[in-house]
């Protein structure tokens, strides 16, 4: 028995030692900790985590589901045309042009959830020891999400570094949330690097994102009857004539060249930019959505045939405001000589692909110049009508609306860099932009002939006619071609500004090309049900 | 803590009462032989004292030998098809037992539970065995499969037609609304992970549309042929021995262990070809020309004068061929089973395959007068999935389905010997199937050893290991001739893939039995596990090469083997996911009173490395109880009930399939030289608790000649896992916590068998099951707001669809209920007339499952049939909403024929709504095989058989797609999807022909 009785002994003792052999203590493998974070990327690991932030930029500023569709389908600019059994998407496009949407539109969430991303990043900057520089980047970074958050939703919620991301963060409104962007604004321009260039915060960028806040102040605070305080304006003039006086800026000859593959080096006017490269697809924006959303899917065939969505127009309204009638035959030579319209050849696209930049109407040719067809074999002719419902059922179906190809496609490399990876920089802030708030504040501060002149000069620049007189906006016509409004739609078009500008210009809610009415309650976006629900500090705008 | 107190202290008592035990030390020895009717000795009789769980076997002759204590007054005797004898040997020293052939019942059946065995009638829980002679027949790639319809309230649904492809397993349910509902698998005492080592690759990235494909089965290392036999632990009593694995239910497989008696060889062959099991009806080439007539379109001279059928120059009818082979043996102290199995299954679809090969050995052997016995087992497997292009996600380009679908049925493929690209943007499918290579290999080997020591007659120590490791590799080439494709054509694309996964399990156990009283025995279990897996993947993707981009002159060289060739380089992904740790300690105890009544208690705590800090354990207790009516003295004698039994139970069972690391705050280190935080840490985050009572009933009729269990359970799923939105600003737009809210499945499950003809020449067994189960969340309000929830899933795909989810998880409505627009018909013009408000339209969940198998054996013949079905849900067809839609002919596609029978007009639009919602109902028959057994042949060949069988032989439905069993994953968010058919891999019909003999 004692053999037997020592085995067992040993087999209990062994089964009561192996019990509670371990913590539980999960490892990570690939990810850190926030402590792991902190000691072991050291001083490096901010400026990583600053990079993070940056690259929140790309897709809510370029993706054509995001931001863009909430600032320009939303406005007389854009929309997106349900095309037979394309776009149709659930409805999604045509009620951001109609003006219908609500609190649960995906896209009003996206755009929440990704600005919020770019917040969050930033503010997490400002919790890993920054350096000063680093801090007033990040601060920069975090006031630009917020200024996007206040103008679309009316409110932002904010967190300090460090906080407990369980608890429901504070919420910021009106005045208070527009006066701390401000706020954290001058205190970044006072710390950040004199050197940085224009692909990172920077001086100039951070002075114009300040003017776009002193010029909005009024239409943040109240969005039905904005006011603009003489104060604020003069803000917007003396940061802006000091921008113009640096004379570190300056009109692009060829309008176009500020968007196409080389406008890292070939554009003057880039304040802040995101920059792609052709060919990597890291650290991209996705920036060749802005010519597939509403190129044809036989638009350029070459290479890359099926590529175009056929998606997104715009309507001929739009299209006249470049004539000084508000008339046009839809040639860009009744449009006297202004670049801004296109629709001429562009070295370097239309020899590769046919295509030219700028406002796309009529027959369509490829490069060898023989006329394009669509998938049924009829021409591709873009045509100025669109069904009163934004759905084309005719056999037109494939060629309504005026195209617009801001950016003209990356064809490098064979092509190759057209459907992705493409190498155009992203235009976030730029010079005319600048140019426009300065002669705006100068107009609603009583210096009309100051703001023409600044005007004409970029419409010379621009090859347009000088205009003889104009008038800030004509609320009875959102068209009207001799405003300050019209000129900055024709400058700034796709530019992610319009419905910030309609609604500065009391505008927003009047009836235009395929949206016959409207709601005041439109004038800012619904706080996404899903948002709501998780954070109780957020209230949700008035009737929705 | 409490629990390790808890342990030792039953430990100690264990000991305790060991050494306070009289010593035995007198025996005495029975022989005999035991013969089956005939008087032919039966081999691998397993012979004990009666209460005993120790004994032996019998030797090939049928002669066996046992040493028992002198006060054992009756042996039993069992062996598998045979019913169950006890003899008395009092007095006696030879006992010669002659054993009849069972036909019938389930009741003498072992049933395989966690940590143990039970005999079928002890059982106080809800277990459903299948023995290896039940499984079902035909084309089977994983053991899964083997179970489809045999078991009352196990879903297992096939989600793709591609050979290997993983199913949709549910026992009882949905108990989860965003964790994973399958089962945990347990092979030999093994825990498996659940995951495979496939590498999971997306062709949805870098500017491609095809989107991920089906999931592969995680069971494909195992042979269906070395199973004896797979018990699935329904209720949660059985499960929660399980713990925080329990709540999806338990599947225990069992493997095929040798006999005792002179070396045995089985050899097995099949050959099958597979077909379609249903189209789904496009026009062909004459209905084409109408329609273009009907449609006013023949201005658009689309017609190109032939008749083609593109599904059907797709498929292919390659041989499948599978050989098995099985060497076994052994004597009372060791025994050893050696299997291997080559297979090749020929997909339907072109270039799709899986070939497997598979080696196992598994050895019992015994030591110190078997007081100390060694089990082991090795499974080493190797197999390579040759992938079609079909995925689940594939955008407005479709896949390699879509294109076949709506290829113009009049145009020819080729032209001047080159694969013709349509102007219309519909791709070639013989030109994406040439194209288009995706080749997986997976090795994986798992093995155990166990060793048991026999500390008393009565106390048993059992420790054993085992690890499951698995590697994978995947290469995809996309070779760039293919015209029509976005980021792809002109420039080819490859994709290289890599994974591995690793698990090992620790477990020790004590087992005690001891007779309290004459008439109350109590068995004891206690045991303690650790458990713990790796997983990683990496993958890396190229485009932009500079061969293979025009048809003319191809070579033959992959592109993944040049991959640093092209121009663009998409940086290598590495993804290592947080090593899971599990440590558990579990009990179990049972109690027998007179076999009358029976109580069965477990408890499990179990610690993860994935529970928050604050949550590192859970318990999970159980309780069974068992009245045994037929055992009682009023029914001994009863005419009509052989037997009769009561069962109740109770159990608390967990379920943490989430995201490893997903309590933590994590940090990543991301491509060009950046890091964020990318979780929101919960340190409260733990385990879904399901808590459920089943109460049912076993019977057995006119001698056991017809016999069942029915049941019924109510499932409560509480502390629900949960990706609740993140409170912007965050660094994700989701963390995980527990929400109070309640999933509830409740039903019926009713099982029945018979022996309707038992003669020498003549038997027909027939055996049925059915299940009804209803499933719905309550209480679904977030824990911030107390707002009611609503999460969106089911995304619809395709062309003008962008962005639509079909369906909705919601308070008060079961989850994934349907959430469409109302489809009110055409209007003048046929374009479709939809509500602009979703309403909630239907369930995807069958209410109603069922299966129907029966075996009429004449003479030498024998032929079986399984037919299955599921009922009372509704199925989207995403397929007609976007990819076979009218429209699509005004651009020279071909189109539904049920939209060409329809009045709309060419132009209506493409939009998802109820339009498309269709009945699921439907009947299959998975299986029918005729066997002949021509006997014994020569002095060597034994039981020469020879069969022919058809799998997927019809289905019955009134749903138009391919097959009303779908399920292709159009899971939004993480949230799972239910049944949406979206251009999935067609059903393959399959005919094979084999034979089989043993030497």
């Amino acid at each position: 028995m004692t053999r037997y009785k020592i085995i067992t002994y040993f087999f209990l003792s062994f089964f009561i030692m192996i019990a509670g052999c371990t913590k539980l203590d999960e490892n990570l493998e690939s990810t850190l900790t926030s402590s792991q974070a902190s000691s072991s990327l050291g001083a490096s690991g901010t400026a990583l985590l600053l990079k993070a932030a940056y690259v929140d930029l790309a897709n809510p500023l370029s993706a054509q589901d995001k931001l863009f569709c909430l600032q320009e389908n939303t406005s007389d600019e854009a929309l997106t045309v349900t095309r037979g059994g394309d776009w149709d998407d659930n409805g999604v496009w045509r009620v951001l042009h109609n003006h219908t949407w609500d609190a649960n539109h995906q896209y009003v969430l996206d755009v929440f959830n990704s600005l919020n991303k770019l917040n969050f990043d930033a503010t997490n900057v400002l919790a890993f020891n920054p350096t000063k520089p680093q801090a007033a980047e990040a601060k920069f970074l975090r006031a630009l999400s917020l200024y996007y958050l206040l103008d679309l939703y009316g409110q932002y919620p904010f967190r300090n570094p460090g906080d407990n991301l369980l608890n429901a963060p504070q919420v910021k409104s009106g005045a208070d949330a527009i006066n701390f962007i401000i706020s954290e604004l001058t205190a970044a321009l006072t710390d950040i690097s004199a050197t940085n260039n224009n692909t990172v915060a920077n001086a100039d960028a951070i002075r114009t994102l300040l003017m776009k806040c002193y010029i909005q102040k009024g239409a943040f605070i109240n969005r039905l009857t904005p006011t603009f305080d003489p104060a604020d304006m003069q803000q917007v003039v003396t940061i802006g004539t000091a921008i113009i006086n640096s004379a570190k800026y300056s009109y692009t000859p060829n309008y176009f060249d500020n968007f196409s593959v080389d406008n890292g080096t070939k554009s003057k006017e880039g304040i802040f930019v995101y920059p792609n490269q052709s060919g990597v697809s890291i650290n991209h924006a996705g920036i060749e959505a802005r010519w597939n959303m509403t190129l044809h899917y036989n638009s350029y065939t070459l290479y890359n045939p099926n590529a175009g969505w056929n998606g997104f127009a715009t309507v001929s309204d739009f299209y006249n405001s470049f004539s000084s009638t508000g008339v046009t035959t839809f040639s860009p030579a009744d449009t006297l000589l202004d670049q801004r319209i296109g629709g001429r050849p562009f070295a370097g696209v239309t020899n590769l692909s046919g295509i030219k930049p700028g406002l796309l109407v009529g027959q369509q040719f490829n490069e060898n110049g023989v006329a394009e067809k669509d998938r049924k074999g009829a021409a591709l002719s873009f045509t100025p009508q669109i069904a009163a419902d934004m759905k084309e059922t005719g056999s037109n179906l494939e060629v309504t609306g005026i195209r617009i190809v801001k950016y003209p496609p990356d064809l490098t490399d064979n092509g190759k860099n057209y459907q992705s990876n493409s190498g155009n920089w992203l235009m976030i802030f730029r010079y005319p932009d600048v140019v426009l708030m300065v002669a705006e504040a100068k107009m609603r501060t009583g210096d009309a002939a100051g703001a023409l002149t600044l005007v004409n000069g970029l419409r010379i620049a621009r090859g347009a006619a000088p205009m003889p007189s104009m008038t800030l906006v004509n609320t009875s016509n959102v068209s009207d071609p001799n405003t300050l409004l019209a000129e900055r739609g024709r400058e700034l078009y796709w530019e992610n500004v319009r419905r910030t500008d309609l609604i500065r210009f009391g505008v927003f809610t009047k009836p235009w090309s395929l949206k016959p009415t409207d709601d005041v309650k439109n004038l800012v976006f619904p706080i996404p049900n899903q948002a709501l629900a998780a954070n109780p500090n957020l209230k949700q705008n008035k009737g929705f | 803590m409490y629990v390790k107190l808890l342990m030792r202290f039953i430990s100690i008592s264990l000991l305790f009462v060991l050494f306070t035990l009289p010593v035995l030390a007198q025996t005495k020895i029975i022989t005999g032989t035991i013969t089956d009717s005939t008087g032919t000795g039966i081999a691998g009789v397993s012979v004990q004292p009666k209460g005993s769980k120790t004994g032996t076997q019998s030797q090939a002759d049928g002669s066996y030998k046992i040493t028992v204590s002198p006060n054992t007054s009756t042996l039993s005797f069992s062996y598998v098809g045979f019913n169950d004898k006890d003899v008395s040997i009092s007095g006696k020293t030879v006992v010669n037992v002659s054993l009849t052939i069972n036909n019938t019942s389930t009741i003498g059946e072992v049933v395989v539970i966690g940590y143990g065995t039970v005999r079928r009638k002890d059982l106080t829980g809800a277990v459903s065995s299948v023995k290896a002679k039940d499984f079902n027949q035909g084309v089977i790639a994983a053991p899964d499969q083997l179970l489809q319809n045999k078991v009352a309230g196990l879903e297992v649904t096939s989600n793709s037609g591609q050979p290997g492809a993983a199913t949709t397993i549910k026992i009882r349910g949905n108990s989860s609304i965003r964790a994973s509902n399958n089962p945990l698998y347990v092979v030999d005492g093994v825990p498996l992970d659940g995951r495979s080592a496939r590498p999971s690759i997306s062709l949805g990235n870098n500017g491609l549309g095809f989107g991920t494909t089906p999931e592969s089965n995680p069971l494909l290392y195992i042979n269906p042929n070395d199973i004896a036999q797979i018990d699935v632990l329904k209720d949660a009593s059985s499960a929660a021995i399980y713990g925080s694995r329990g709540a999806n239910g338990v599947i225990v497989i069992t493997t095929k262990k040798g006999l005792s008696g002179p070396p045995k060889l089985e050899f097995g062959t099949s050959f099958g070809v597979a077909g379609y099991m249903k189209k789904y009806k496009v026009l062909t080439g004459d209905e084409y020309r109408t329609a273009q007539k009907k449609y006013g379109i023949d201005t658009f001279k689309f017609d190109q004068g032939g008749n083609v059928d593109a599904l059907k120059e797709i498929a292919q009818h390659k041989l499948s061929e599978n050989y098995s082979l099985a060497l076994s043996g052994g004597n009372e102290n060791g025994r050893f089973r050696a299997s291997f199995l080559g297979s090749s299954t020929a997909g339907l679809i072109k270039k799709s395959s899986l070939d497997k090969y598979i080696g196992s050995f598994t050895g019992q052997y015994k030591f110190l007068d078997q007081r100390l016995s060694i089990d082991f087992g090795l499974i080493a497997a190797h197999y390579t999935e040759n992938l079609s292009n079909v995925s689940n996600t594939a955008g407005s380009q479709g896949n390699l389905v879509s294109a076949a679908l709506i290829w113009n049925p009049t145009a020819p493929f080729y032209k001047n010997g080159k694969y013709l690209l349509n102007s219309n943007g519909v791709a070639n499918p013989l030109a994406i199937s040439d194209a288009f290579n995706d080749v997986s290999n997976v090795n994986t080997f798992l093995a155990n050893i166990s060793a048991g020591y026999k500390l008393l007659k009565n106390l048993e120590y059992k420790f054993l290991y085992a690890i499951n490791h698995g590697t994978g590799d995947r290469k995809i080439n996309i070779e760039g001739f293919l015209e029509g494709f976005p980021n792809l054509s002109g420039q080819g694309y490859g994709i290289i893939g890599n994974a591995a996964l690793t698990s090992q399990t620790f477990t020790h156990t004590l087992n005690y039995r001891t007779n309290i009283s004459k008439s109350l025995t109590m068995e004891a279990l206690g045991g303690y596990e650790y458990w713990k897996t790796n997983y990683a993947n990496a993958s890396i993707a190229a485009s932009g090469f500079n061969i293979n981009l025009d048809q003319s002159n191809r070579i033959n060289i992959p592109y993944t083997s040049i991959l640093q060739n092209a121009k663009t380089q998409y940086p290598y992904l590495p993804f290592v996911d947080p090593t899971v740790e599990l440590q558990s300690y579990f009990a179990r105890i049972n109690f027998n009173l007179l076999d009358k009544f029976l109580l069965t208690g477990t408890v499990r705590a179990d610690g993860s490395s994935k529970f928050g800090k604050n949550n590192k354990y859970g318990y999970f207790p159980s309780v069974g109880a068992k009245w045994v009516i037929s055992n009682e003295n009023f029914m001994k004698n009863s005419a009509v009930f052989s037997n009769l039994g009561l069962r109740g139970s109770w159990g608390l069972t967990g379920n943490q399939e989430y995201p490893a690391g997903a309590s933590q705050e994590q940090f990543g280190l991301s491509s060009y030289n950046t890091a964020g935080q990318t979780i929101v840490a919960n340190p409260n985050l733990k385990w879904e608790t399901t808590s459920a009572f089943n109460i049912g009933a076993d019977f057995a009729f006119a001698k056991g000649r017809l016999y069942g269990s029915l049941d019924y359970y109510n499932k409560n799923t509480k502390n629900i896992l949960f990706q609740t939105n993140s409170i912007q600003p965050a660094p994700n737009s989701i963390y995980f916590i527990n929400i109070p809210a309640n999933l509830i499945n409740s039903g019926f499950e009713f099982a029945l068998g018979a022996n309707v003809i038992n003669k020498t020449n003549l038997t027909w067994d027939v055996n049925f099951n059915i299940s009804y189960n209803k499933n719905l969340l309550k209480n679904f309000y977030d824990i911030n707001t107390g707002l009611p929830l609503t999460i969106q899933t089911g995304t619809i795909d395709g062309q003008g669809v962008s962005g639509t989810l079909s369906q909705v998880i919601t308070n008060n409505q079961p989850v994934n209920e349907f959430n469409l627009k109302t489809f009110n018909g055409f209007d003048a013009s046929g374009n479709q007339k939809i509500n602009d408000a979703p309403t909630y339209a239907g369930d995807p969940n069958p209410h109603v499952i069922g299966g129907f198998s029966t075996t009429l054996r004449f003479k030498k013949f024998t032929f079986g049939l399984n037919t299955g079905g599921a009922f009372g849900y509704m199925i989207y067809n995403n397929t007609a909403t976007s990819v076979t839609n009218i429209n699509g002919i005004t651009s020279g596609r071909n189109i539904d024929a049920e939209a060409f029978k329809s009045t709309e007009g060419k132009s209506s639009g493409a939009s998802a709504s109820t339009r498309f919602l269709e009945k699921g109902d439907y009947v299959k028959l998975r299986n029918a095989t005729l066997r002949y057994e021509i006997g014994n042949v020569g002095k060597y060949v034994k039981t020469l058989t020879c069969f022919v069988s058809g799998t997927n032989l019809f289905v019955i439905t009134k749903f138009h797609g391919f097959d009303p069993e779908v399920n292709v994953d159009k899971t939004s968010n993480s949230y799972p999807s239910r049944s949406i058919e979206y251009i999935p891999y067609p059903t393959p019909r399959t005919v094979s022909f084999g034979l089989n003999f043993a030497l």
